[in-house]
């Protein structure tokens, strides 16, 4: 379900923070569209200490996999990358599909090393959003409806004030990836 | 070919090793000739909901043959690494015949090691007398026998160093390399430096690693570093492969013994190769990341070559770093590339990785030598589970069957996290 208790805002300015203090940089420099790995200088060690942060910050478990490995798992080898290490035109229409919005930098062809510079600040943001919005109906320790925020960060049940488990990313990703295969088809 | 040798010569005169692939060098080169994957399902510890389970183990029994009531009273401050490196160490001095070497201070020890991870028992243990924020209950601590000074020693890579010079009794410079997974072909290349130089006749130089561990292994499944995707443990480690997805964490030891050329030939024991170049650079670039262009790849092997006093048209044979890794094996193919021009796709490139995993500080050692032993059997070991061609990765990466080829001067690379990289060139011993 979307959860009401944790804004955009919020998840926002906390993956500023991680970012920032991952990359020790200033906040203030980071901006939605920034890329990571282009505009603020992350390696790929950087990804694992920002998840990492924002899985303490909201006590989630962000996606450990790319979406292309997750459609090569799901839909078979070469069905996101094709023999020349190249994104292919179903992969990329997909992506642009979850983006939701136009990417130019995403395009068909493009190399497959050259998607993890795609993440944005706005995109990590919205990977915890999804997640968050995995809230159950019930707490599923007391089987109760009586989430409340804590700290504006954290879902806690205000039954029996154990913290709200949510959907990890991965799981998240391959539930997204099932729902749009059965409506669309692509593969 | 005119070379010249201001410096002093530099000849193997022994070597040994333990691998996932056999108890020594014989059988591990004899399988290695075969294509054989030494890859299996982990059995040391439990990998039950790791991503990962899968790695290159030296059998126990191997361990358990060899018969040397000296050594084992120090296995205590190693758990595996000292038994592992001496086990090579027994090799390779039996077959250079160090023992009859009278001058102890002339010999000297060099060892890639990063020292026994600390064992879950050792966390729980401790974690009893502790408060968890900052304070200990020593008393209850010591009435429980204590924090073992085992334990300490066993953390120090320059243990084993120090107990390979006790056991072989070497007097001379004792050098422990820590640099991942360059440390094998730095420990020789390091040792190879002081033989050129005068500072010993001789040199212990090796590697050896054991991390199949909880501890030891969780880090590389964190850091994503170990292939995730296979059908079966030994096709996972593919190098320069396609479908590559990460390293095989492996364990091992490899031990070669190195001599000034005079000292060999006054003794008149076998030559079984020469150390005719090394050289070692940085990346200076990210942690975990090759550098794009693989300009420290470039440093390393340029160096070896002009150490050497050879150009890259001399070279035969390649034996690759080729972990398995996507990064790795671009990045060495692309430094290859710049090094040896148009001839790059004509030079046979071969990752012992393919069969042996990654058995991370013994591996240029373990490399240096199976090269060394192909050289002398005119083998050029295959690159194993090269199925599909990855445009990127265009060399000629001896797939999956050995060739048969005579090749007199070969390069051995080793690139480590962190950028740190060797180069070692090696040479059929021309007299």
């Amino acid at each position: 379900m979307s959860q009401n208790f944790i804004t955009e805002a919020t998840v926002f300015e906390e993956v500023k923070k991680a970012t920032a203090e991952t990359l020790n940089i200033d906040k203030d420099s980071i901006k939605p569209e920034s890329s990571l790995i282009k505009d603020l200088g992350a390696e790929s060690l950087d990804f694992l200490d920002i998840n990492y942060r924002l899985e303490q910050a909201f006590g989630i478990k962000m996606a450990r996999h790319f979406i292309l490995e997750h459609i090569e798992e799901m839909f078979g080898e070469g069905s996101a990358i094709d023999a020349n290490s190249q994104i292919t035109d179903k992969a990329v229409s997909l992506l642009q599909f979850r983006m939701g919005e136009s990417f130019p930098e995403l395009r068909p062809a493009m190399d497959m090393d050259e998607v993890p510079a795609l993440v944005t600040v706005q995109s990590l943001t919205r990977g915890v959003l999804d997640i968050l919005d995995s809230l159950p109906e019930k707490c599923s320790a007391c089987g109760n409806s009586a989430w409340q925020s804590e700290n504006s960060l954290r879902i806690k049940c205000g039954s029996c004030e154990e913290y709200a488990a949510f959907t990890n990313g991965d799981d998240l990703i391959k539930a997204w990836l099932t729902k749009v295969q059965e409506e669309k088809k692509i593969f | 070919m005119s070379r010249e040798f201001p410096k002093r010569r530099v000849v193997v005169t022994g070597y040994g090793m333990i691998t996932p692939l056999g108890k020594n060098t014989e059988e591990t080169f004899r399988s290695a000739s075969q294509g054989l994957s030494g890859i299996d399902y982990i059995t040391s510890f439990d990998t039950k909901g790791l991503p990962c389970q899968i790695g290159g183990q030296v059998q126990d029994r191997w361990l358990d043959e060899i018969r040397d009531p000296v050594a084992q009273r120090y296995y205590k401050f190693s758990a595996r690494g000292l038994r592992l490196i001496r086990a090579a160490t027994l090799e390779a001095t039996e077959q250079a015949q160090t023992d009859k070497i009278a001058a102890r201070e002339r010999i000297g020890v060099s060892l890639g090691y990063h020292a026994d991870n600390p064992t879950i028992e050792d966390l729980v243990f401790l974690h009893r007398f502790y408060n968890g924020n900052g304070s200990w209950d020593m008393k209850g601590l010591l009435q429980a026998g204590g924090y073992s000074y085992l334990n300490f020693l066993r953390r120090k890579p320059d243990v084993v160093t120090s107990m390979l010079s006790i056991l072989s009794n070497c007097k001379g410079p004792n050098l422990s390399i820590v640099s991942a997974c360059a440390a094998g072909s730095q420990a020789i290349g390091e040792a190879y430096r002081m033989l050129q130089e005068g500072k010993a006749d001789v040199m212990i130089a090796g590697g050896c690693d054991t991390t199949l561990n909880f501890v030891g292994f969780i880090g590389f499944v964190l850091i994503k570093a170990l292939s995730e995707r296979y059908t079966t443990p030994e096709k996972a480690s593919r190098p320069f492969d396609r479908k590559r997805n990460g390293f095989v964490m492996s364990e091992g030891a490899g031990t070669i013994i190195i001599e000034e050329l005079e000292h060999a030939r006054s003794r008149g024991v076998p030559v079984y190769g020469e150390i005719l170049g090394y050289a070692s650079s940085a990346d200076a670039y990210r942690i975990t990341d090759t550098h794009p262009k693989g300009l420290g790849a470039i440093l390393a092997i340029r160096g070896a070559l002009e150490d050497a006093g050879i150009s890259s048209e001399d070279v035969d044979y390649i034996n690759a770093h080729g972990t398995s890794t996507v990064q790795n094996d671009l990045t060495e193919t692309v430094a290859i590339k710049e090094v040896f021009g148009e001839r790059a796709g004509s030079i046979p490139v071969s990752s012992n990785k393919s069969m042996l995993g990654h058995t991370i500080g013994a591996a240029g050692a373990i490399e240096c030598i199976l090269t060394l032993a192909g050289m002398n059997q005119s083998t050029i070991l295959p690159t194993i589970n090269y199925e599909f061609p990855d445009p990127k990765c265009d060399l000629d990466y001896v797939p999956n069957v050995a060739r048969t080829q005579e090749h007199r001067i070969a390069i051995s690379n080793s690139f480590g996290f962190g950028g740190q990289n060797a180069c070692l060139c090696i040479g059929k011993f021309d007299g």
